[in-house]
């Protein structure tokens, strides 16, 4: 019977309305998307960037003869070849050089100079040779890029350690599970965003000028930047996390804090690993970059390279830098597959 | 002992979970509340340790009141079994057991997992009696079986020994010899301590067996407290409606042949 009735209360399927697939609203959004695009693009020159490329495209298959990138392109990497292994230096200008202690695997070679110079008494030019002795150190700039690239390591370590202390309050209070208060709450998610609004290359510059250019600076920039991303996603799992053992500790009176160390942590570890890997990954790749603007390790060596024109040196860096990230992704990935 | 004032419960959506019960279960009583889903067991067995305030009336343990105030003096006095055991299903048998002392230990050593000894011996004590084995201490709660997490369950409630143990709904998610075993664990562990026990179930069968007193709770009211002999079929009509004596005892019947198939 209550069939019946629900068949004479329903309309006849022929005047059902199914919905299109498209309304006017998701044409018009689509529309206006594609209007704004347009116009972003004609601001940062993608019709230039296209021409250019397909260009290079066209001259690197030998259609067309000249290209202004694919030339660029030619000269730095003719520049870069071939990279800069060894180290030469002036013994003269070396303090306190004892010939008979040489640096391992060096050796002392004598350099003949042409030289062309006025003779201020004739007023002609003359050549002249000149001798010196210089240290050679076969592998020399590999291994102080070597050092460099080390030091990089070191800063993304501790910037990854730092980032992670400064976490764990942050967590903490910004779990709205766990914060005694909303003002802690609010406190410690705005200084998560705050964190993670500053660029390392921002605050690097600034924390240059307060602590000087090295590696301090350096760790500190990573180390606040990453801290406002582990922040986050600690906390997210604070919140996420099953709340069933929870309650089992709270109903027998344990605290909040052991609470979270028995009920939460062991929950969420696997996730905490894996977040701060990728920001120990993350760290490394940026490690290089903060250099730059003075911050120690491989960056710093890279931009006083590039500023004096050392384009093979250059090459070498660019090389390591590459070899170490790819390492480096090939040991983390190994590590999470085997903690998760 | 338990005392019960005439408790309320209204929750803030309107549900009236709780309509005025009294209720006094003397030391070391097994006391089963027994009621269809909805009928108020669970609020009434989260009041004792404060998971739920009572609206009205107030519940004394050994004649401390329970309320906010005294819940760190209260709690770590009652153990609490869970129907979906409620443990760390990544952490060892070993780590939940012995976090049901958490509240008898300072939190830096709780934080470091340095429970003191007797404690760390307490912990194998409790697995022992429950009825597991040495080599489950390492293993992975989630990597056991339902009736052997319950088990672990009940070794972290008795962990400090506890004056009254709450078990909600504890075989709820079992099958009925698991059930019938675990409740005679519970049952044994408390005797021995002289605990008394709060357990709500909705199997009628499970609470004729195991109870010392039987208390029928039926939308939010006490509708029978006797001993279980005194619980006939008049009586589980009155609690469970047409349940009881329809379409409930064939599926009971049913649900017991699988259990002895089993």
């Amino acid at each position: 019977m209550s069939e019946a009735l629900l068949r004479d209360s329903r309309r006849p399927p022929a005047q059902w309305r199914l919905d299109p697939p498209y309304s006017v609203r998701t044409l018009a959004v689509i529309l206006l998307a594609f209007g704004l695009l347009w116009y972003t693009g004609q601001r940062v020159e993608i019709g230039r960037m296209l021409a250019l490329t397909g260009e290079a495209v066209l001259a690197a298959a030998g259609i067309k003869e000249q290209s202004q990138v694919a030339s660029g392109l030619g000269k730095l990497w003719s520049t870069m070849l071939p990279v800069q292994i060894s180290e030469r230096t002036e013994i003269a200008r070396i303090e306190n050089f004892d010939p008979d202690r040489l640096p391992w695997f060096s050796r002392v070679e004598r350099e003949e100079l042409r030289e062309q110079l006025l003779n201020p008494a004739t007023l002609q030019m003359e050549e002249r040779i000149e001798t010196r002795d210089v240290l050679v150190q076969p592998m020399g700039y590999l291994w102080h890029v070597a050092v460099k690239m080390a030091e990089t390591l070191e800063i993304a370590l501790w910037g990854t350690i730092i980032s992670v202390l400064l976490s764990i309050p942050l967590a903490y209070y910004g779990a709205r599970n766990y914060t005694p208060n909303r003002l802690a709450y609010t406190t410690a998610r705005g200084t998560v965003s705050l964190f993670r609004a500053v660029p390392e290359l921002v605050s690097a510059l600034f924390l240059v000028l307060m602590f000087g250019f090295g590696p301090i600076a350096g760790i500190l920039a990573l180390g606040i930047h990453s801290a406002g991303f582990l922040g986050k996603f600690y906390a997210e799992d604070i919140e996420n996390a099953d709340e069933k053992p929870q309650e089992a500790l709270r109903a027998i009176g344990a605290n909040k804090v052991k609470v979270l160390w028995h009920a939460v942590i062991p929950q969420v570890w696997p996730q905490y690993i894996a977040y701060t890997l990728y920001i120990l990954d993350r760290n490394v790749r940026m490690a290089t970059v903060v250099g730059i603007v003075g911050a120690g390790g491989i960056g710093q060596e890279l931009k006083g390279r590039y500023d004096i024109y050392n384009y093979a040196h250059v090459g070498t860096i660019l090389i390591a830098i590459f070899v170490t990230v790819f390492v480096l992704d090939q040991v983390s990935a190994r590590l999470r597959a085997r903690y998760i | 002992m338990l005392v019960f004032d005439n408790v309320c419960k209204t929750f803030p959506d309107g549900t009236e979970a709780l309509k005025g019960v009294s209720l006094v279960v003397p030391q070391g009583q097994f006391c089963v509340i027994l009621g269809p889903s909805g009928a108020g067991k669970s609020t009434l067995l989260r009041m004792v340790n404060g998971l739920v305030q009572p609206s009205a009336g107030k519940v004394c343990v050994d004649g401390v009141p329970v309320e906010p105030a005294t819940y760190a003096r209260v709690r770590p006095r009652i153990g609490m079994i869970h129907q979906l055991f409620n443990l760390v299903q990544r952490s060892s048998v070993a780590n939940n057991v012995l976090s049901g002392a958490l509240p008898a230990v300072a939190t830096w050593r709780a934080l470091l997992y340095l429970y003191p000894p007797p404690f760390r011996a307490k912990a194998c004590q409790m697995v022992y009696e429950v009825g597991l084995a040495e080599e489950h201490l390492r293993r992975r709660v989630s990597e056991l079986s339902g009736g052997q997490q319950q088990r672990v369950g009940i070794a972290r409630a008795f962990m400090l020994d506890p004056a009254v143990v709450l078990a909600d709904e504890p075989v709820a998610s079992l099958d009925p010899k698991t059930s019938r075993d675990v409740l005679a664990l519970l049952k044994n562990e408390s005797r021995e301590r002289g605990a008394t026990v709060l357990c709500s179930l909705h199997q009628i069968d499970l609470a004729r067996e195991f109870a010392d007193r039987i208390v029928a709770l039926r939308g939010g009211e006490v509708a029978f407290d006797e001993p279980p002999a005194e619980l006939e079929d008049a009586a589980l009509r009155s609690i469970f409606g047409d349940y009881a004596t329809g379409r409930l005892q064939p599926a009971r019947a049913s649900l017991r042949a699988a259990g002895d198939a089993a």
